[in-house]
């Protein structure tokens, strides 16, 4: 915890949150949802703890925690949670209640990037369209997989799939089980190459507008490319 | 009081309708007793006396009393395998009911078990639970080959009593009753959707499973191998205190029968080491108290639900939970799971109000007897665990309370 101090039970203010769409009021403690996630234990987050701070109107002092960033935003907790508390939604929510700055660094610069240059690399268009033909050229090189290529901005396909930003940079193998197995299927399928991005970066940072703007960039590709069916494999 | 000739239906043969027939048997009224298993006890006939070196008043043994008595009254007419159908007009009640008559004739059958043995179709001959009353061996139409292309006659030509008939057609019967008793109980929740591995790990089992074990072997045995288990965990609140489902009760018995039947194993095998996962412990009932604090002693308490249950390569439980005194992730294995399942409205409930032209509670247990708010039509009673979890004690009494209503009722109408 960032505060140390004890808060005094008086100088709550349980009735802050009420207007909150949660139900995190109804908790029993029971653990499941501590006892399913992957990060419990880290920097002493337990999801519980949260949720209380939530329901006593801790809300800054939970706000200046690194708890609602630890936070995978898996949803296993909300999941398993036997009274249906929407904790990721109450991780989201307070997330929101940073600006700017005050988010963690490497989230913020990827929003930053994300909303200026459609993906949070800040990779240019034509180095995009370069990563996927080279590994094109390699899948097409495998036996089974001859005159593979890969289908940028082909209008009408039947679906469209979003690339996830590490598959561009670093795991650029990764790629390539996907693309085999539309081949194999037959899939009549499509990439684009602006905002071709599916992290949600408005998601990781309970930005709701950021989230708007990034699922509408998609949204467009859809229409531009007039493809009926989404694969948005996040 | 003028209760002679007077003839009341109950329905269901558990601890609560067996303890109304024999209640209302006694005071002189004709009993028909209509039950939809094979077998009387319901429930609670499955469970272990959970005694150690004296008593724990679990109350097991109430059932096994209150089935000789009632079964023991020339008045009391029983009807197993029965469905209610209709239930019409008031005063007498007309009741319309449809019945298999059983394929083991009861009188005969001396439970040695021979049929078990020669069938070939796993669970399609069931045993009961009370092998000196009543039907203890019962086949099941739907799985037995017999009943699909009269192929197999395994069971009937090995039968040294000649109990076994594999011909019986459904009747149906109509009886006037002056009042109607509802005692159909509760069902057990099936916890296959929690991520516990139930159905697909055969060492994860609910609590009736255990008592199913325990009744057998005497000890904990390892429905995988049948090696003896030494590490055993309960996890309490399976399926009751869950919004998400729909079922945010308690369930009352849970606490005292695990913990109950953990000391049981303890008595049984010394070395047992024992894991408690639970929110918090419901201590119903001023005697529970002195147990409890006894328990912690030997049961390692911790105050966590898992959230995930895995199965190890040497075919063991690993469970995965939030310990709350490291405030960290920690995996335990175990050689058995239990899961103390909750106890949830009967499907049941539902039909049977329509047939009463009633409806059940919110939660879907029905009404108990004397709401002011939701009467039931006269002559209706409802006692035991329809009307919401409740002990085997509290059944009986239950049942002792309605039938006394219902006495005063018979004798003003």
């Amino acid at each position: 915890m960032a505060n140390d101090r004890p808060d005094r039970l008086e100088a709550l203010n349980s009735a802050c949150c009420k207007d909150w769409s949660y139900d995190q009021d109804v908790c029993l403690t029971c653990a499941m949802c501590a006892s399913a996630c992957p990060v419990a234990g880290v920097d002493d987050y337990d999801p519980r703890k949260m949720v209380r701070m939530v329901s006593l109107g801790m809300v800054d002092q939970v706000v200046q925690s690194r708890w609602p960033w630890i936070c995978t935003m898996c949803g296993k907790c909300e999941q398993v949670c036997p009274m249906g508390i929407d904790i990721a939604d109450i991780t989201r929510r307070i997330r929101s209640l940073r600006q700017g700055r005050q988010i963690p660094g490497i989230l913020y610069k990827g929003l930053a990037a994300a909303l200026e240059t459609g993906n949070n690399l800040s990779l240019p268009k034509e180095d995009f369209i370069f990563i996927l033909e080279d590994v094109a050229e390699e899948v097409a090189g495998e036996p089974g997989f001859e005159g593979f290529s890969v289908p940028i901005d082909k209008k009408g396909a039947r679906l469209l799939t979003t690339v996830h930003n590490k598959l561009v940079n670093t795991h650029t193998e990764d790629l390539k089980p996907w693309w085999k197995i539309f081949h194999a299927a037959g899939e009549d399928w499509t990439v684009a190459s602006d905002n071709w991005e599916g992290t949600s970066w408005g998601y990781f940072t309970g930005n709701d507008e950021a989230i708007k703007i990034m699922a509408g960039r998609i949204v467009e590709n859809m229409r531009r490319l007039e493809v009926d069916t989404l694969l948005w494999p996040e | 009081m003028n209760i002679d000739h007077k003839h009341v239906a109950v329905i269901g043969a558990g601890v609560t309708g067996l303890t109304a027939a024999d209640a209302l048997a006694g005071w002189g009224v004709h009993v028909s007793l209509f039950e939809k298993t094979p077998f009387l006890g319901g429930h609670a006939i499955q469970l272990n006396c959970k005694a150690t070196d004296a008593c724990v008043k679990c109350g097991a043994c109430v059932v096994e009393d209150k089935l000789h008595r009632a079964t023991r009254h020339p008045t009391v007419e029983i009807h197993t395998g029965a469905q209610i159908e209709t239930v019409t007009g008031q005063r007498p009640y007309q009741i319309a009911y449809r019945t298999h008559s059983p394929l083991v004739n009861a009188d005969r059958c001396n439970g040695c078990g021979i049929c078990f043995q020669k069938c070939p179709v796993p669970g399609a001959i069931l045993q009961g639970h009370a092998p000196r009353v009543g039907p203890y061996v019962a086949i099941r139409r739907e799985l037995c080959r017999y009943f699909d292309n009269a192929a197999c006659t395994l069971c009937r030509d090995a039968c040294p009593q000649v109990a076994i008939g594999l011909s019986s057609e459904a009747q149906a019967g109509v009886i006037r009753a002056d009042a109607i008793f509802v005692a159909t109980g509760f069902t057990t929740f099936n916890p296959s959707g929690k991520p516990y591995g139930y159905g697909r790990f055969r060492n994860v089992i609910t609590s009736l499973d255990a008592e199913r074990l325990l009744r057998e072997h005497a000890v904990m045995k390892r429905p995988s191998d049948g090696r003896p288990a030494g590490r055993i965990a309960f996890i309490q609140c399976v399926g009751s205190r869950d919004a998400q489902l729909g079922h945010p009760w308690c369930s009352k018995i849970c606490c005292g029968s695990s913990m109950r039947m953990a000391r049981l194993i303890q008595s049984r095998q010394k070395d047992a080491q024992i894991t408690f996962f639970y929110i918090d412990v419901q201590t119903f009932g001023k005697d529970f108290q002195p147990f409890y604090l006894n328990a912690r002693e030997n049961i390692a308490m911790i105050r966590a639900i898992p959230g995930d249950i895995l199965r190890t390569e040497t075919d063991e439980l690993e469970v995965i939970y939030f310990d709350p005194e490291t405030h960290a992730s920690k995996e335990s294995v175990f050689d058995i799971v239990v899961l103390s399942v909750g106890l949830l409205p009967s499907g049941d409930n539902g039909p049977m109000a329509r047939i009463l032209d009633w409806t059940p509670d919110e939660s879907g247990f029905l009404h108990p007897h004397g709401s002011d708010r939701h009467p039931a039509p006269a002559g209706i009673y409802t006692a035991g665990a329809v009307t919401g979890p409740m002990t085997i004690a509290e059944s009986v009494s239950s049942a002792e309370k309605a039938v006394f209503e219902m006495i005063r009722y018979l004798s003003r109408s």
